[in-house]
């Protein structure tokens, strides 16, 4: 019966030290030490997960329950409560740093995954805030921030799920590659510790049915800088939608979004489209919306985003499709190791003929043809390229240089800062997240929002800049005085409601700090008008 | 509410756009711009800006205020703690506030009334500055850089011996002690924290620059040296203001344990904005309970606050009997620690 104390304490302890090495070696002590049942939850906890990743379990506590539980144990007010979550940066270091001198008993790490399974299990608000009272009252300032930081999603330690992997072969003296493989296939880093415990990791199989990470590609700005690897590569259309794995097993379909969330209801009509097909896979592909027997743009498909259950309706205006262009498994044979190629082979087969879009694919001798065939990509409304090598693994949860990704902004706008927030992970308590604005006449007029793009050297000082020129406070962000300029790079403009310009950017990012600019020198509304005119035109000039 | 705060400052002090004005000594009180007649806490940059032409402050004050403004052409007269100041019926005298080096409260009173203008403070005692005074008074203007309960530090000699134990510990594995303190007061006081305990320290030009003022006023600091003759060696520990983290002169430094001496090194994330690697919360600034006891020592019935979580402390204040209300509106969290 070991306590989750012990956990909690290396987990402070591998915040507290930035070697990677050491990181990993303070886990793998942790987790040596350990063995079965207690192995299994460790190694979840330590990588800041309560279930098994392929558990389609969430504990579904919100910020405001929290605040509420740790309001009633410390006995400080929701306000104060909420100010100190802000001024530290994180809600469970700032319920820890209020809790009184070491409490209760603690718990044990059987206990912790009941707490977090309680959670689960429990259907009221009510009765999560009881739980949450009730491990408040019983842990240890350090176990409450790490219990709570569980619950909120994130460690934020400075060490990720491949940490863990490779603490996992060091503890038990496993292959480090093996040890991820194990836990590609298995979903599940509590089940691949025991596996590795017990030297048995050759004997998981995989499985299907349970999230896996997604491969994913460096960007480039030229054709020039693969100029030397162009033969190498095979080309695709960007696809202007979400990235999904399909699963698929007799009737039974599952679709995970980059976040590793199932949102099979969200695209009923998907989900029928590949139960009808044939076979046992694991398919890579978009999720586009799809008019006129082509992909429309992502500001369509938004529209389907977030919605549990679709009404008919909305099915019927904005009908989605998936466009498949990889293939992980089929039967029960995981192709994750074999190079793209035949990945791809095995992707036309089961295509042929029987209603499932694939991408198509080119090649390009030379940047020319490249550039080339980037332009037709936007023409038929796509983003960009994708480059993959062919001679390629595929590599779950890596971005690597196999696959590469061109897409070229659309334009820059030089807006005014008007609202900042604080950012998450690893730049929770560095204000990085700007709201930006347009002028209209003498008001400004809120047009995006975006996560910074600048270094942490220059948000912070613009932090610094911004606590400065604060006129109020909602909650966490804090409206600033318009007079900080910036520069923005978007992907497309498109009308929306969301913002009062009555427009928004997609993938909006910052491109510098235009200190050489002042207020008066901002885009105006109108020059953002006529913007959105002229690639509308440009639009439906380019051939279909 | 912004009213009740101007009630409460009356008759000594109105809040105007330069900083807290004192009619009776037609004088503001640590002014964000120049001004013809200033009087001064202390000689942090955001309390003593350049340009003043006629300043009052204690004569470690005074001295620093020099040495850091060398172009300075104003006149200045210096208080001693304790010296009485009579102008236009109000009495006014400079007390200790323990924050740095020179730092003083200023208490003004009448016969009828009395207020304690904090400037920056903290009530526990440290090496390098006398011990703070708690005066009793009517009214009392408090800084709240640290007015949330999140804000409580370690016992003093905790901190201590975690600074010293970190530097040993680096020195004996071979690493460089970085100690990341601001220029005035915490670099001196580390330092002398570190003499203390054998350890020899380079220090910043910023921080080397003030050490006269220091040694007038009887801290000496036989193991210390100036970094501009040398880069640290082996053994000794460096002491630099934050500011400098992410600097040549700190990466060149390739075996180095990075410490962040400050109130702000309480959150986790100052370890990623400082390209820290131990935290310890060592603050020149009064924590949450320390502020609360300031207000009970003092025994002040009406509270201003300003500086940091000012709105939050005022709401937080319990009653009995003491009203307390914010400054400023706007909450201000200073890039540093000063």
């Amino acid at each position: 019966m070991t306590p989750y104390r012990l956990l909690a304490e290396t987990l402070e302890s591998v915040a507290g030290t930035r070697g990677k090495l050491a990181k990993i070696e303070r886990l793998a002590r942790a987790l040596s030490a350990l063995e079965n049942g207690e192995l299994e939850l460790a190694a979840r906890f330590l990588s800041g997960s309560p279930f098994a990743e392929h558990e389609e379990t969430t504990t579904s506590v919100g910020w405001a329950t929290v605040a509420r539980a740790a309001a009633s144990v410390t006995g400080w007010d929701e306000e104060t409560l909420h100010a100190c979550a802000v001024a530290i940066g994180d809600l469970g270091e700032a319920v820890s740093l209020l809790s009184a001198a070491p409490s209760g008993e603690g718990m044990t790490i059987g206990q912790a995954d009941a707490f977090f399974r309680g959670l689960s299990a429990s259907r009221t608000a009510a009765e999560k805030r009881r739980l949450l009272e009730e491990m408040l009252r019983r842990s240890s300032p350090v176990e409450a921030k790490y219990l709570l930081k569980t619950l909120s999603g994130g460690l934020r330690i400075g060490a990720d799920l491949t940490t863990v992997e490779e603490a996992i072969a060091e503890a038990f003296g496993r292959n480090r590659e093996a040890v991820a493989r194990a836990h590609r296939d298995c979903g599940d880093i509590g089940e691949t510790a025991v596996a590795a415990s017990e030297n048995r990791l050759e004997q998981i199989r995989f499985r299907l049915f349970h999230p896996i990470a997604f491969m994913l590609a460096s960007p480039i700005e030229t054709a020039e800088e693969v100029a030397d690897e162009l033969p190498e590569f095979a080309v695709e259309d960007k696809f202007d939608g979400i990235r999904a794995h399909a699963h698929k097993e007799g009737g039974r379909v599952a679709l995970f979004s980059r976040t590793l969330d199932e949102v099979t209801p969200q695209f009923p009509e998907i989900a029928a489209a590949l139960a009808a097909l044939e076979g046992t896979f694991l398919l890579d592909g978009e999720i586009v919306a799809w008019q006129r027997e082509r992909p429309a743009s992502f500001f369509k498909l938004q529209r389907r985003l977030g919605r549990k259950s679709p009404e008919e309706a909305l099915l019927a205006e904005v009908p989605a499709a998936f466009i498949a262009y990889d293939c992980l498994a089929t039967g029960e044979r995981p192709l994750f190791e074999a190079p793209w190629r035949e990945r791809r082979s095995e992707l036309e087969r089961i295509a042929a003929g029987r209603g499932l879009r694939i991408s198509e694919v080119f090649s390009a001798e030379s940047p020319a043809a490249l550039e080339d065939l980037f332009e037709r990509a936007r023409a038929r409304g796509n983003e960009g390229l994708m480059l993959k090598r062919r001679d390629s693994a595929y590599q779950a949860g890596k971005r690597g240089r196999a696959w590469r990704k061109w897409k070229k902004a659309l334009a820059t706008l030089d807006v005014v800062v008007t609202a900042v927030e604080q950012g998450h992970g690893k730049r929770a308590g560095m204000l990085s997240d700007y709201t930006f604005a347009v002028k209209d006449g003498e008001r400004f007029v809120n047009i995006g929002k975006a996560y910074s793009g600048l270094t942490d050297e220059e948000i912070r000082r613009m932090g610094a800049e911004f606590r400065k020129i604060t006129v109020g406070r909602y909650g966490p962000v804090r409206a600033v005085e318009p007079r900080v300029v910036i520069e923005v790079a978007f992907d497309t403009l498109q009308r929306s409601s969301r913002h009062k310009s009555g427009f928004a950017l997609r993938f909006p990012r910052i491109v510098r700090v235009r200190t050489d600019k002042g207020v008066a020198d901002i885009a105006t509304l109108e020059e953002v008008e006529q913007l959105y005119a002229r690639l509308t035109g440009e639009a439906q000039q380019t051939p279909d | 509410m912004p009213d009740d705060a101007s009630q409460f400052l009356l008759p000594f002090l109105e809040a105007r756009r330069e900083g807290l004005y004192a009619r009776a000594f037609d004088a503001f009180l640590d002014p964000i711009v120049p001004v013809p007649r200033a009087i001064l806490s202390h000689a942090h940059a955001d309390h003593a800006v350049d340009g003043h032409a006629l300043l009052w402050a204690t004569p470690s004050t005074v001295a620093l205020y020099r040495r850091r403004h060398p172009d300075w052409n104003g006149a200045a007269v210096e208080l001693a703690y304790g010296e009485p100041w009579e102008r236009d019926g109000a009495r006014l005298r400079l007390v200790s506030a323990g924050h740095v080096l020179g730092s003083a409260q200023v208490r003004f009173e009448t016969d009828r009334d009395s207020l304690l203008y904090t400037g920056d403070f903290k009530l526990r005692p440290a090496r390098t500055v006398p011990p703070v005074e708690s005066p009793p008074s009517a009214a009392l203007v408090l800084e709240t850089t640290f007015g949330l309960p999140v804000f409580r530090f370690p016992p003093r000699e905790e901190l201590e011996r975690r600074i010293v134990a970190v530097c040993r510990e680096a020195i004996a594995e071979g690493e460089t002690p970085v100690l990341l303190a601001y220029a005035l007061g915490k670099a001196q006081e580390t330092a002398a924290i570190l003499t203390e305990a054998g350890i020899p320290t380079v220090l910043h030009g910023a921080a080397w620059k003030l050490l006269p003022e220091y040694a007038a006023a009887g801290t000496a600091l036989p193991l210390s040296r100036a970094y501009e003759t040398g880069p640290p060696q082996a053994g000794e520990a460096l002491i630099t203001p934050p500011s400098t983290s992410r600097t040549p002169m700190v990466r060149a430094i390739r075996r180095r344990r990075v410490v962040y001496l400050s109130g702000w090194a309480i959150r986790d994330a100052s370890r990623s904005e400082l390209d820290a690697d131990v935290l310890i919360p060592m603050s020149d600034h009064a924590d949450f309970e320390d502020l609360r006891r300031h207000v009970r020592q003092v025994g002040a019935d009406r509270v201003v606050t300003f500086h940091g979580f000012a709105r939050d402390f005022a709401r937080l204040l319990p009653g009995d009997g003491v009203a307390a209300a914010p400054l400023l509106e706007r909450e201000e969290r200073p890039p540093e620690d000063p």
